[in-house]
Protein backbone atom coordinates (compact mmCIF):
# COMPACT_ATOMS: atom_id res chain seq x y z
CA UNK A 1 0.00 0.00 0.00
CA UNK A 2 2.61 2.33 1.14
CA UNK A 3 4.20 1.47 -2.40
CA UNK A 4 1.68 2.53 -4.43
CA UNK A 5 0.90 5.70 -2.12
CA UNK A 6 5.11 6.58 -2.98
CA UNK A 7 4.79 5.89 -6.57
CA UNK A 8 1.81 8.07 -6.33
CA UNK A 9 2.95 11.18 -5.07
CA UNK A 10 5.98 10.60 -6.96
CA UNK A 11 3.93 10.61 -9.89
CA UNK A 12 1.47 13.63 -9.15
CA UNK A 13 4.46 15.65 -8.27
CA UNK A 14 5.79 15.27 -11.85
CA UNK A 15 2.77 15.65 -13.65
CA UNK A 16 1.97 19.04 -11.80
CA UNK A 17 5.15 19.93 -12.52
CA UNK A 18 5.39 19.73 -15.67
CA UNK A 19 1.52 20.65 -15.97
CA UNK A 20 2.49 24.01 -14.37
CA UNK A 21 5.42 24.53 -16.49
CA UNK A 22 8.03 24.14 -13.63
CA UNK A 23 9.71 22.77 -16.31
CA UNK A 24 12.91 21.71 -16.52
CA UNK A 25 14.98 23.70 -15.05
CA UNK A 26 18.60 23.65 -12.58
CA UNK A 27 18.91 26.74 -10.16
CA UNK A 28 22.70 28.73 -10.69
CA UNK A 29 25.03 28.11 -7.85
CA UNK A 30 26.36 31.42 -8.00
CA UNK A 31 29.17 33.26 -5.63
CA UNK A 32 30.91 36.11 -6.49
CA UNK A 33 31.90 36.25 -9.87
CA UNK A 34 31.66 32.41 -9.91
CA UNK A 35 28.35 30.44 -11.80
CA UNK A 36 29.06 26.42 -10.85
CA UNK A 37 27.28 24.97 -13.38
CA UNK A 38 25.16 21.83 -12.85
CA UNK A 39 27.20 18.44 -13.05
CA UNK A 40 26.11 14.74 -13.10
CA UNK A 41 28.27 12.72 -11.25
CA UNK A 42 27.96 14.78 -8.33
CA UNK A 43 25.85 17.26 -7.10
CA UNK A 44 27.01 21.35 -7.55
CA UNK A 45 27.45 23.15 -4.52
CA UNK A 46 24.42 25.63 -5.27
CA UNK A 47 20.67 25.16 -3.86
CA UNK A 48 17.98 26.82 -6.37
CA UNK A 49 14.79 26.16 -8.31
CA UNK A 50 16.00 24.08 -11.06
CA UNK A 51 14.98 20.96 -13.08
CA UNK A 52 17.34 18.37 -14.98
CA UNK A 53 14.66 16.84 -17.62
CA UNK A 54 15.62 14.30 -18.81
CA UNK A 55 18.78 12.58 -17.52
CA UNK A 56 19.88 10.02 -19.93
CA UNK A 57 22.30 7.20 -19.00
CA UNK A 58 23.97 4.30 -20.80
CA UNK A 59 25.56 2.49 -17.91
CA UNK A 60 28.70 0.90 -18.16
CA UNK A 61 28.42 -2.74 -18.99
CA UNK A 62 28.46 -4.39 -15.31
CA UNK A 63 30.66 -6.98 -14.57
CA UNK A 64 28.06 -9.39 -14.39
CA UNK A 65 27.39 -8.55 -18.71
CA UNK A 66 23.90 -6.63 -17.14
CA UNK A 67 22.98 -3.28 -19.47
CA UNK A 68 21.31 -0.92 -17.81
CA UNK A 69 19.73 2.57 -19.05
CA UNK A 70 18.21 4.93 -17.26
CA UNK A 71 15.70 8.13 -18.21
CA UNK A 72 15.54 9.97 -14.78
CA UNK A 73 14.69 13.65 -13.95
CA UNK A 74 15.27 15.98 -10.79
CA UNK A 75 13.15 18.95 -9.32
CA UNK A 76 14.46 20.96 -6.97
CA UNK A 77 12.26 23.45 -5.07
CA UNK A 78 13.44 26.14 -2.60
CA UNK A 79 11.47 27.48 0.14
CA UNK A 80 13.76 29.51 2.24
CA UNK A 81 16.67 31.40 -0.04
CA UNK A 82 19.46 28.50 0.43
CA UNK A 83 17.22 26.05 1.24
CA UNK A 84 15.47 23.77 -0.97
CA UNK A 85 14.02 19.98 -1.29
CA UNK A 86 14.44 18.22 -4.22
CA UNK A 87 12.62 15.04 -5.89
CA UNK A 88 14.22 12.69 -8.37
CA UNK A 89 12.99 9.48 -9.84
CA UNK A 90 13.12 7.84 -13.39
CA UNK A 91 13.25 4.29 -14.82
CA UNK A 92 15.78 2.05 -15.29
CA UNK A 93 15.61 -0.65 -18.10
CA UNK A 94 17.88 -3.64 -17.09
CA UNK A 95 18.70 -6.50 -19.62
CA UNK A 96 18.64 -9.23 -18.29
CA UNK A 97 16.21 -8.03 -15.83
CA UNK A 98 13.57 -5.74 -17.47
CA UNK A 99 12.53 -2.37 -17.20
CA UNK A 100 11.41 -0.70 -13.04
CA UNK A 101 11.02 2.43 -11.95
CA UNK A 102 13.77 3.73 -9.41
CA UNK A 103 13.20 4.56 -5.71
CA UNK A 104 11.73 8.22 -5.19
CA UNK A 105 14.99 10.03 -3.76
CA UNK A 106 14.33 13.39 -1.90
CA UNK A 107 17.10 15.43 -0.62
CA UNK A 108 16.50 18.67 1.71
CA UNK A 109 19.81 21.13 0.84
CA UNK A 110 21.25 23.95 2.57
CA UNK A 111 23.78 26.57 0.85
CA UNK A 112 25.20 27.44 4.50
CA UNK A 113 27.92 29.38 3.02
CA UNK A 114 29.74 31.75 -0.13
CA UNK A 115 33.02 33.47 0.51
CA UNK A 116 31.92 35.48 -2.89
CA UNK A 117 35.66 37.08 -3.12
CA UNK A 118 37.18 33.63 -2.92
CA UNK A 119 34.36 31.84 -4.48
CA UNK A 120 33.96 29.21 -2.28
CA UNK A 121 30.46 28.15 -2.12
CA UNK A 122 29.36 25.06 0.79
CA UNK A 123 25.85 23.00 1.07
CA UNK A 124 25.02 20.41 3.41
CA UNK A 125 21.77 18.23 2.76
CA UNK A 126 20.24 15.08 3.60
CA UNK A 127 19.07 12.66 1.36
CA UNK A 128 16.46 10.08 1.85
CA UNK A 129 15.99 7.26 -0.74
CA UNK A 130 12.71 5.99 -0.20
CA UNK A 131 12.07 2.25 0.30
CA UNK A 132 9.19 0.35 -1.70
CA UNK A 133 9.28 3.20 -4.04
CA UNK A 134 11.05 1.14 -6.62
CA UNK A 135 9.95 -1.97 -8.54
CA UNK A 136 11.22 -4.91 -10.36
CA UNK A 137 14.67 -5.24 -10.08
CA UNK A 138 14.87 -1.44 -8.36
CA UNK A 139 12.74 -2.68 -5.58
CA UNK A 140 13.81 -1.81 -2.26
CA UNK A 141 12.22 -2.84 1.02
CA UNK A 142 13.87 -0.29 2.98
CA UNK A 143 14.59 3.67 2.96
CA UNK A 144 18.56 4.62 3.11
CA UNK A 145 19.63 7.71 4.31
CA UNK A 146 22.44 10.08 3.37
CA UNK A 147 23.88 12.86 5.03
CA UNK A 148 25.78 15.06 2.12
CA UNK A 149 28.10 17.76 1.80
CA UNK A 150 29.00 19.47 -1.22
CA UNK A 151 31.61 22.37 -2.00
CA UNK A 152 32.83 24.33 -4.76
CA UNK A 153 35.78 26.38 -5.18
CA UNK A 154 36.39 28.82 -7.84
CA UNK A 155 40.01 30.36 -8.63
CA UNK A 156 39.29 33.78 -10.03
CA UNK A 157 40.89 34.62 -6.96
CA UNK A 158 44.41 33.73 -8.24
CA UNK A 159 46.65 36.67 -8.96
CA UNK A 160 46.51 38.13 -12.40
CA UNK A 161 50.02 36.72 -12.94
CA UNK A 162 48.45 33.46 -12.82
CA UNK A 163 45.19 34.63 -15.32
CA UNK A 164 45.29 31.49 -17.04
CA UNK A 165 44.25 29.06 -13.94
CA UNK A 166 41.67 31.81 -12.80
CA UNK A 167 38.30 30.38 -15.15
CA UNK A 168 39.42 26.83 -13.08
CA UNK A 169 37.10 25.83 -10.65
CA UNK A 170 36.54 22.25 -8.02
CA UNK A 171 33.73 20.64 -6.50
CA UNK A 172 33.50 18.25 -4.45
CA UNK A 173 30.51 15.92 -2.84
CA UNK A 174 31.12 13.82 0.27
CA UNK A 175 27.73 11.26 1.43
CA UNK A 176 27.34 8.45 3.38
CA UNK A 177 24.74 6.12 2.50
CA UNK A 178 23.65 4.44 5.41
CA UNK A 179 20.94 1.47 4.79
CA UNK A 180 17.77 1.67 7.45
CA UNK A 181 18.14 -1.73 7.51
CA UNK A 182 21.33 -3.95 7.91
CA UNK A 183 19.91 -7.70 6.33
CA UNK A 184 17.66 -8.38 3.98
CA UNK A 185 16.59 -11.81 3.29
CA UNK A 186 20.11 -13.00 4.49
CA UNK A 187 22.18 -10.41 2.89
CA UNK A 188 24.40 -7.62 4.39
CA UNK A 189 23.24 -4.07 3.03
CA UNK A 190 26.34 -1.69 3.50
CA UNK A 191 26.86 1.29 4.26
CA UNK A 192 28.92 3.30 1.61
CA UNK A 193 30.56 6.21 1.58
CA UNK A 194 29.85 8.05 -1.75
CA UNK A 195 32.76 10.54 -2.63
CA UNK A 196 33.35 12.50 -5.33
CA UNK A 197 35.28 15.78 -7.32
CA UNK A 198 35.06 17.38 -10.44
CA UNK A 199 37.45 20.00 -12.62
CA UNK A 200 36.19 22.15 -14.71
CA UNK A 201 37.73 25.15 -16.51
CA UNK A 202 35.14 27.76 -17.53
CA UNK A 203 35.13 29.67 -21.15
CA UNK A 204 32.42 31.91 -19.90
CA UNK A 205 34.71 32.72 -16.97
CA UNK A 206 37.34 33.28 -19.09
CA UNK A 207 35.61 35.61 -22.06
CA UNK A 208 34.40 37.82 -19.19
CA UNK A 209 37.60 38.07 -16.93
CA UNK A 210 40.89 37.05 -19.76
CA UNK A 211 40.28 37.42 -23.13
CA UNK A 212 37.38 37.60 -25.34
CA UNK A 213 36.46 34.95 -27.21
CA UNK A 214 34.77 35.96 -30.62
CA UNK A 215 32.55 32.43 -30.99
CA UNK A 216 29.22 32.52 -29.19
CA UNK A 217 29.29 28.80 -29.08
CA UNK A 218 33.27 28.58 -27.09
CA UNK A 219 32.30 31.15 -24.85
CA UNK A 220 29.59 29.02 -23.29
CA UNK A 221 31.41 25.67 -22.76
CA UNK A 222 32.62 24.67 -19.88
CA UNK A 223 35.59 21.21 -20.34
CA UNK A 224 34.40 19.24 -17.01
CA UNK A 225 35.79 16.33 -15.93
CA UNK A 226 34.22 14.24 -12.90
CA UNK A 227 35.34 11.69 -10.94
CA UNK A 228 32.57 9.84 -8.64
CA UNK A 229 33.39 7.19 -6.40
CA UNK A 230 31.59 4.93 -3.81
CA UNK A 231 33.13 2.81 -1.28
CA UNK A 232 31.71 0.25 1.25
CA UNK A 233 32.56 0.96 4.93
CA UNK A 234 30.61 -0.96 7.48
CA UNK A 235 28.59 -4.11 6.84
CA UNK A 236 29.95 -4.94 4.29
CA UNK A 237 29.78 -8.96 3.11
CA UNK A 238 32.85 -10.65 2.78
CA UNK A 239 34.59 -10.02 -0.73
CA UNK A 240 32.88 -6.49 -1.22
CA UNK A 241 35.63 -4.12 -0.13
CA UNK A 242 35.88 -2.42 -3.28
CA UNK A 243 35.93 0.89 -4.22
CA UNK A 244 33.52 1.08 -7.17
CA UNK A 245 33.34 4.42 -9.60
CA UNK A 246 33.87 6.26 -13.08
CA UNK A 247 35.65 9.24 -14.68
CA UNK A 248 33.07 11.17 -16.67
CA UNK A 249 35.01 13.47 -19.04
CA UNK A 250 32.44 16.02 -20.46
CA UNK A 251 31.56 19.09 -21.69
CA UNK A 252 28.73 21.11 -20.60
CA UNK A 253 27.08 24.01 -22.77
CA UNK A 254 25.37 27.00 -20.86
CA UNK A 255 22.81 28.72 -22.49
CA UNK A 256 20.86 31.50 -20.83
CA UNK A 257 18.00 29.96 -18.79
CA UNK A 258 19.66 26.17 -19.77
CA UNK A 259 22.44 23.96 -20.08
CA UNK A 260 23.12 20.53 -21.60
CA UNK A 261 25.81 18.28 -20.39
CA UNK A 262 27.37 15.05 -22.02
CA UNK A 263 30.07 12.98 -20.41
CA UNK A 264 31.54 9.70 -20.75
CA UNK A 265 31.43 6.98 -18.06
CA UNK A 266 34.63 5.40 -17.56
CA UNK A 267 34.90 2.38 -15.37
CA UNK A 268 37.63 2.94 -12.70
CA UNK A 269 38.21 -0.93 -12.32
CA UNK A 270 36.34 -4.70 -13.61
CA UNK A 271 33.97 -3.95 -10.90
CA UNK A 272 32.62 -0.66 -11.93
CA UNK A 273 32.05 -1.98 -15.33
CA UNK A 274 33.50 -3.08 -18.81
CA UNK A 275 33.19 -0.83 -21.67
CA UNK A 276 32.74 2.99 -21.53
CA UNK A 277 29.06 4.37 -20.68
CA UNK A 278 27.33 7.93 -21.42
CA UNK A 279 25.09 10.07 -19.40
CA UNK A 280 23.73 13.46 -21.15
CA UNK A 281 21.78 15.68 -19.44
CA UNK A 282 19.24 19.03 -20.03
CA UNK A 283 19.17 21.41 -17.26
CA UNK A 284 16.63 24.49 -16.71
CA UNK A 285 17.48 26.92 -14.56
CA UNK A 286 13.56 28.08 -12.92
CA UNK A 287 14.85 30.63 -11.26
CA UNK A 288 15.32 32.52 -14.85
CA UNK A 289 12.39 30.81 -16.48
CA UNK A 290 10.19 32.08 -13.79
CA UNK A 291 11.89 34.34 -11.55
CA UNK A 292 8.56 36.07 -10.26
CA UNK A 293 6.26 32.67 -9.68
CA UNK A 294 7.23 29.20 -9.40
CA UNK A 295 11.62 29.76 -9.71
CA UNK A 296 11.59 32.18 -6.11
CA UNK A 297 11.18 30.65 -2.86
CA UNK A 298 8.19 29.99 -1.01
CA UNK A 299 9.04 32.50 1.45
CA UNK A 300 11.88 35.13 1.56
CA UNK A 301 11.94 34.66 5.25
CA UNK A 302 16.10 34.93 6.53
CA UNK A 303 17.04 36.83 2.86
CA UNK A 304 20.12 39.30 3.51
CA UNK B 1 10.47 -2.18 -22.74
CA UNK B 2 7.87 -0.24 -21.27
CA UNK B 3 6.82 3.17 -23.51
CA UNK B 4 5.03 4.99 -21.12
CA UNK B 5 7.42 6.45 -19.03
CA UNK B 6 9.53 7.35 -21.97
CA UNK B 7 5.92 9.24 -23.91
CA UNK B 8 5.60 10.67 -20.06
CA UNK B 9 9.24 12.38 -19.88
CA UNK B 10 8.91 13.21 -23.34
CA UNK B 11 5.45 15.45 -22.58
CA UNK B 12 6.97 16.98 -20.15
CA UNK B 13 10.09 17.80 -22.35
CA UNK B 14 7.79 19.42 -24.71
CA UNK B 15 6.69 21.51 -21.98
CA UNK B 16 9.50 22.99 -20.93
CA UNK B 17 10.67 24.02 -24.45
CA UNK B 18 7.37 26.11 -24.84
CA UNK B 19 8.37 28.04 -22.04
CA UNK B 20 6.90 31.82 -21.95
CA UNK B 21 10.16 34.00 -22.58
CA UNK B 22 12.08 34.27 -19.55
CA UNK B 23 15.19 36.39 -18.31
CA UNK B 24 18.70 34.93 -16.83
CA UNK B 25 21.30 36.14 -15.05
CA UNK B 26 23.61 38.74 -16.98
CA UNK B 27 26.44 37.27 -18.52
CA UNK B 28 29.17 39.62 -19.99
CA UNK B 29 29.38 38.45 -23.17
CA UNK B 30 31.53 41.28 -24.70
CA UNK B 31 33.14 44.53 -23.78
CA UNK B 32 34.86 47.76 -25.32
CA UNK B 33 37.39 48.00 -24.45
CA UNK B 34 37.52 43.93 -25.13
CA UNK B 35 38.54 41.85 -22.23
CA UNK B 36 42.38 41.47 -22.20
CA UNK B 37 42.25 43.87 -25.45
CA UNK B 38 45.49 46.75 -25.98
CA UNK B 39 43.74 49.93 -27.31
CA UNK B 40 45.09 52.92 -27.83
CA UNK B 41 42.91 54.91 -25.69
CA UNK B 42 38.87 54.64 -24.20
CA UNK B 43 36.62 56.98 -24.31
CA UNK B 44 34.03 54.80 -23.09
CA UNK B 45 33.44 51.33 -21.50
CA UNK B 46 30.30 49.41 -23.03
CA UNK B 47 29.62 46.34 -21.64
CA UNK B 48 27.65 43.74 -23.29
CA UNK B 49 25.66 41.68 -21.47
CA UNK B 50 23.58 38.45 -22.05
CA UNK B 51 20.51 39.77 -20.89
CA UNK B 52 18.88 43.45 -20.33
CA UNK B 53 20.33 45.22 -16.83
CA UNK B 54 19.03 47.74 -14.68
CA UNK B 55 21.35 50.75 -14.97
CA UNK B 56 20.10 52.28 -11.97
CA UNK B 57 21.37 49.44 -9.85
CA UNK B 58 24.41 48.13 -12.06
CA UNK B 59 27.59 49.99 -11.88
CA UNK B 60 31.21 50.11 -13.54
CA UNK B 61 34.82 51.06 -12.12
CA UNK B 62 38.02 51.81 -13.35
CA UNK B 63 41.23 51.77 -11.71
CA UNK B 64 44.69 51.90 -13.11
CA UNK B 65 47.72 50.44 -11.85
CA UNK B 66 48.52 51.07 -7.99
CA UNK B 67 44.59 51.18 -7.06
CA UNK B 68 43.91 55.31 -8.83
CA UNK B 69 40.38 54.87 -9.66
CA UNK B 70 39.28 56.64 -12.56
CA UNK B 71 36.30 59.20 -12.71
CA UNK B 72 33.36 58.05 -14.93
CA UNK B 73 30.47 59.52 -15.77
CA UNK B 74 26.59 58.04 -14.88
CA UNK B 75 26.08 54.25 -16.09
CA UNK B 76 23.41 54.56 -18.98
CA UNK B 77 21.88 51.57 -21.07
CA UNK B 78 21.90 51.80 -25.15
CA UNK B 79 18.95 52.77 -26.52
CA UNK B 80 18.54 50.47 -28.74
CA UNK B 81 20.04 47.51 -26.61
CA UNK B 82 19.41 47.25 -22.94
CA UNK B 83 21.69 44.29 -22.32
CA UNK B 84 24.54 47.32 -23.28
CA UNK B 85 25.60 49.10 -20.35
CA UNK B 86 27.32 52.12 -21.05
CA UNK B 87 29.62 54.57 -18.65
CA UNK B 88 31.85 57.72 -20.31
CA UNK B 89 35.34 57.91 -18.97
CA UNK B 90 36.04 61.22 -17.91
CA UNK B 91 39.47 62.13 -18.43
CA UNK B 92 42.25 60.68 -21.10
CA UNK B 93 43.44 57.57 -19.88
CA UNK B 94 47.41 57.56 -20.09
CA UNK B 95 49.00 54.27 -21.10
CA UNK B 96 48.69 51.60 -18.30
CA UNK B 97 46.95 48.31 -17.06
CA UNK B 98 43.23 49.21 -15.94
CA UNK B 99 40.91 47.13 -14.27
CA UNK B 100 37.09 47.06 -15.05
CA UNK B 101 35.09 46.01 -11.81
CA UNK B 102 31.06 45.83 -13.12
CA UNK B 103 28.63 44.64 -10.98
CA UNK B 104 25.10 44.34 -12.82
CA UNK B 105 21.07 43.32 -12.13
CA UNK B 106 19.33 41.79 -14.75
CA UNK B 107 15.84 43.00 -15.57
CA UNK B 108 14.83 40.15 -13.39
CA UNK B 109 16.91 41.31 -10.56
CA UNK B 110 19.37 38.43 -10.07
CA UNK B 111 23.07 40.20 -9.31
CA UNK B 112 26.00 38.98 -11.18
CA UNK B 113 29.84 40.80 -11.19
CA UNK B 114 33.12 40.31 -12.62
CA UNK B 115 36.10 42.49 -13.65
CA UNK B 116 38.42 42.44 -16.16
CA UNK B 117 41.81 44.50 -17.51
CA UNK B 118 42.67 46.07 -20.14
CA UNK B 119 45.92 48.01 -21.09
CA UNK B 120 46.39 51.63 -23.00
CA UNK B 121 49.54 51.22 -25.07
CA UNK B 122 52.14 54.31 -25.13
Amino acid sequence: MLFLTWRSVARAIFSVAAALWLSPAFAHAVCGDRIFPATLGIDDPGVGDELALPTLTSQPQGSDGTREFDATFSWTKTILPGLGLSFSDGGAWLRPGGYGWQALDTELKYNFMCLAQHEFMASAGFDVSWGRTGTAAQYSPFNTYSPILDVGKGFGDLPVSLNILRPLAITAEISEAIPGQSWTDGSQNPTTLNWGFTVQYSLPYYNSHIGQISSDFLRRLIPVTEFAFSTPIANVPSGSQITTGTIQPGVIYEGDTWQLAVEALIPINSASGRNVGAVAELHFFLDDIFPNSLGKPISKWGQP
Amino acid sequence: MNRRPVVRIAAALAFAFVAPAAFAHAQLEKATPAVGATVASASEIRLKFSEGVEPRFSGIALTAEGGAVVPLGQPSVDPADKSVLIVKVGKSLSPGVYTVTWHAVSVDTHHTQGDFQFTVKP
